[in-house]
């Protein structure tokens, strides 16, 4: 078999630029080693960024953030919680900055208004009373998995095949040209190989050594990123400090959660595989963080988590200070000599269907073909304007909200019972979610619904939902398994948070959970 | 208001220590906030609490005539050097509960027996010495399912079961159940009876 392109890597890049390639027409396959936002897309923020932060120092990044901004509110609505965002000064901010930082938005088309700050403490009272000025932008909340699963629900539905936990051995190097990839799926023994005309790489960090198996180099400097998870929501709107970005400037609030961060810091790259934030990242973010909302203090931690941003080393310059956060598109052929192979990396969440476009667009170059993208324009799955109503059952309006018109596609009448009370998800919900994603244990579960992301973190629930998981499946002696892999993992976010309140929830977890 | 004993805490050891008093013949008040785990293993407090021992005691208890404060807690105490007068509960900040002895079984975090911050771990109502290890990358092991050291962490208490202040044990306030440090000695609930049942 054949296909026009391997798309490796299945994170939000990944997916938007299987969806733009499915649209051109071409024939796509999408490879990824784990689940679907395993690595960096399912470790950050959940921030639409309004392209403020980057105003005052990468215009061409602000601009691209606004214009994908407005495209994601539209085309992406179910996934996006239109927040909006505040920069604030604090007395030892001086005010010097924020009158740049409000032209340079400006400039960039960013619609940044000054408030006084007596109106912003009014709009947030929980931020830091000491302000001397507020500036309100157009940030938003988003939700990366639910984006990413959007991307792929659309490119299978435009025909792109999808393969999961297949991870990427080796790529296939044939008279000196890229011919395809060689996988091995989790629960295979040998290795196939699957041909295209060219292959994709989108598999964040983890593309430099992708590039380097084939003969090519990608200078990437690997930049951790730390975050802490709060039991509620103690804003309404992003926060952000003005001021040149920093550690631990952003507080994002997420359905029922806040997320603060984050941390930036060279990490080696054989440690990528294994993230986690350590006491020290901790104790920075919580100094930092209490200056833009002092009650964070005194806020239950639900736990920390840590992911990996792909910088890239800019060509030419082997010192790594030149290291670019903005796009970057690699043509293998023009810059190596190696036909068949293209890296996107680079980016963020906010431009990866901006990124996606720029590859589709060099694959439509290369194929001589002349394919308008259309990913702007369309809306996702999901992103269809149905809004829960007060006619609609209860037990649908949480699925209703995430999925939109995509819950026709869930049997509420065999499975309306809510399994997890925090994020009101229901049985059919799961199922929907087993049957259209391949999930295989509760972790997968948690990234395509929710479950256990909520305030209790499944200590309630998870139980139940491990046996409702297993029965979908239909193998119910996977309910302990499920069990116990859930709250090791959980436990993995916890233990750099295990003081206060969070400890208090880890005596109870290791009393109900461990024995 | 004065009983012979006052036993701080509800749970599975507070309730058990304050049900044998009680049926000594002792005039006992037990102060209950209610957030006992119940007994590890049985059904959790957030389901079926009547099945769970402690609850079901705390209704014998108020039966038998034993004096319950529910849904109240502790939270400073009245000290004449090292001898605990009376104490003081949230409910009921101008009536302190005076007693001839002390029972501290308010349980380790989650009933908020200790409190903790990121370095160190302390008992709320008294400040009672508490064994614990420096650095909070100590308190927890990686594995879930491994004994978490953080539970081995509590009260000190001297071999008669009272309670240690800077080393010095407190006249007649004693430690029972899972706020003590472990490897503490489990207090005689009998050698309390006879010491002060004839009084």
């Amino acid at each position: 078999m054949e296909y026009d392109v391997i798309i490796v890597g299945g994170g939000i890049t990944g997916a938007a630029t299987a969806r733009d390639c499915a649209m051109r027409g071409f024939k796509t396959l999408l490879v990824e080693r784990g689940d679907l936002c395993d690595g960096a897309s399912g470790r950050n923020h959940g921030l639409l960024h309004s392209g403020g932060r980057y105003a005052v120092t990468d215009r061409e990044g602000a601009e691209e953030c606004i214009r994908e901004n407005r495209i994601l509110r539209r085309i992406a609505s179910n996934c996006v919680e239109p927040t909006e965002g505040l920069f604030i000064s604090l007395p030892e901010d001086g005010l010097d900055y924020q009158a740049n930082f409000i032209a340079k938005c400006r400039e960039a088309g960013i619609d940044a208004k000054a408030i006084d700050p007596k109106e912003a403490l009014r709009l947030e009272p929980a931020i830091n009373p000491s302000i001397i000025g507020a500036v309100k932008v157009p940030d938003a909340s988003v939700d990366p998995f639910r984006l990413t699963d959007a991307n792929v629900l659309d490119a299978q539905r435009h025909g792109a095949d999808v393969l999961k936990f297949h991870k990427v051995v080796s790529l296939i190097v044939e008279e000196g040209r890229v011919k395809g990839v060689e996988v091995l799926g989790h629960n295979d023994v040998s290795t196939k190989k699957i041909y295209a005309r060219e292959v994709v790489l989108a598999a964040g960090i983890w593309t430099a050594a992708l590039a380097e198996a084939a003969g090519v180099h990608i200078g990437m400097m690997p930049s951790k990123g730390a975050l802490i998870i709060f039991g509620h929501r103690v804003a309404r709107m992003v926060i952000n400090r003005c001021r040149k970005p920093a550690n631990a400037d952003i507080l994002v609030p997420g359905d029922v959660v806040s997320v603060l961060g984050t941390t930036s810091d060279k990490v080696p790259l054989e440690t990528c595989d294994d993230m986690h934030a350590t006491p020290e990242e901790v104790e920075l973010l919580l100094r930092e963080g209490v200056q833009l909302v002092p009650s964070l203090a005194t806020t239950r931690i639900i736990r920390a988590y840590a992911g990996v941003r792909p910088l890239v080393v800019a060509d030419n310059s082997g010192d790594g200070r030149s290291v670019s956060r903005g796009i970057v598109l690699l043509d293998h052929e023009e810059r190596d000599g190696l036909p068949g192979l293209i890296t996107i990396t680079g980016g963020k969440l906010t431009t990866a269907r901006l990124m996606a476009e720029m590859t589709a667009d060099l694959l439509c170059r290369k194929f001589g073909v002349n394919r308008r993208c259309e990913t702007a324009e369309k809306p996702l799955p999901g992103s269809d304007g149905r809004k829960a109503r007060f006619e609609d059952p209860v037990e649908q309006r949480a699925a209703i909200g995430r999925h939109g018109g995509e819950v026709s596609k869930m049997d509420f009448s065999q499975g309306r019972e809510v399994l997890c009370e925090c994020e009101q998800v229901t049985r059919a919900e799961i199922r929907y979610a087993v049957q259209h994603f391949g999930v295989r244990n509760i972790s997968d579960l948690r990234r395509h619904t929710r479950i256990g992301m909520g305030t209790c973190q499944g200590s309630f629930c998870i139980r139940k939902v491990a046996v409702a998981l297993a029965g979908e499946l239909g193998d119910p002696s996977l309910a302990d398994t499920f069990v116990k892999e859930y709250l090791q993992e959980r436990w993995k976010g916890m233990t750099p948070v295990l003081w206060g309140d969070t400890l208090r929830e880890g005596e109870y977890m290791h009393k109900v959970h461990s024995l | 208001m004065r009983f012979d004993a006052v036993v701080i805490g509800g749970g599975n050891s507070g309730s058990a220590a304050a049900l044998a008093l009680v049926e000594a013949g002792l005039k006992v008040c037990v102060v209950s906030e209610g957030l006992s785990l119940g007994v590890a293993g049985s059904a959790p407090a957030s389901i079926a609490t009547q099945q769970n021992p402690p609850y079901a005691r705390l209704a014998e208890l108020s039966a038998k005539g034993a004096t319950v404060l529910r849904g109240d807690s502790a939270v400073s105490g009245n000290w004449d050097g090292l001898k605990l007068k009376s104490v003081v509960t949230r409910n009921l900040a101008d009536m302190p509960l005076e007693a001839d002895f002390f029972v501290l079984a308010t349980g380790k975090f989650f009933s908020r027996g200790l409190l903790s911050d990121m370095e160190k771990i302390w008992e709320p109502v008294f400040g009672a010495d508490v064994y614990f290890t420096p650095g909070r990358e100590t308190w927890s092991d990686p594995d879930f399912f491994a004994p978490q050291p953080f539970m081995k962490f509590g009260v000190l208490t001297d071999k008669e079961g009272r309670v240690l202040f800077g080393g010095k044990p407190a006249e007649n306030l004693y430690g029972t159940g899972e706020v003590l440090a472990a490897d503490s000695k489990a207090l005689d609930i009998n050698k309390l009876i006879s010491r002060y049942a004839g009084k």
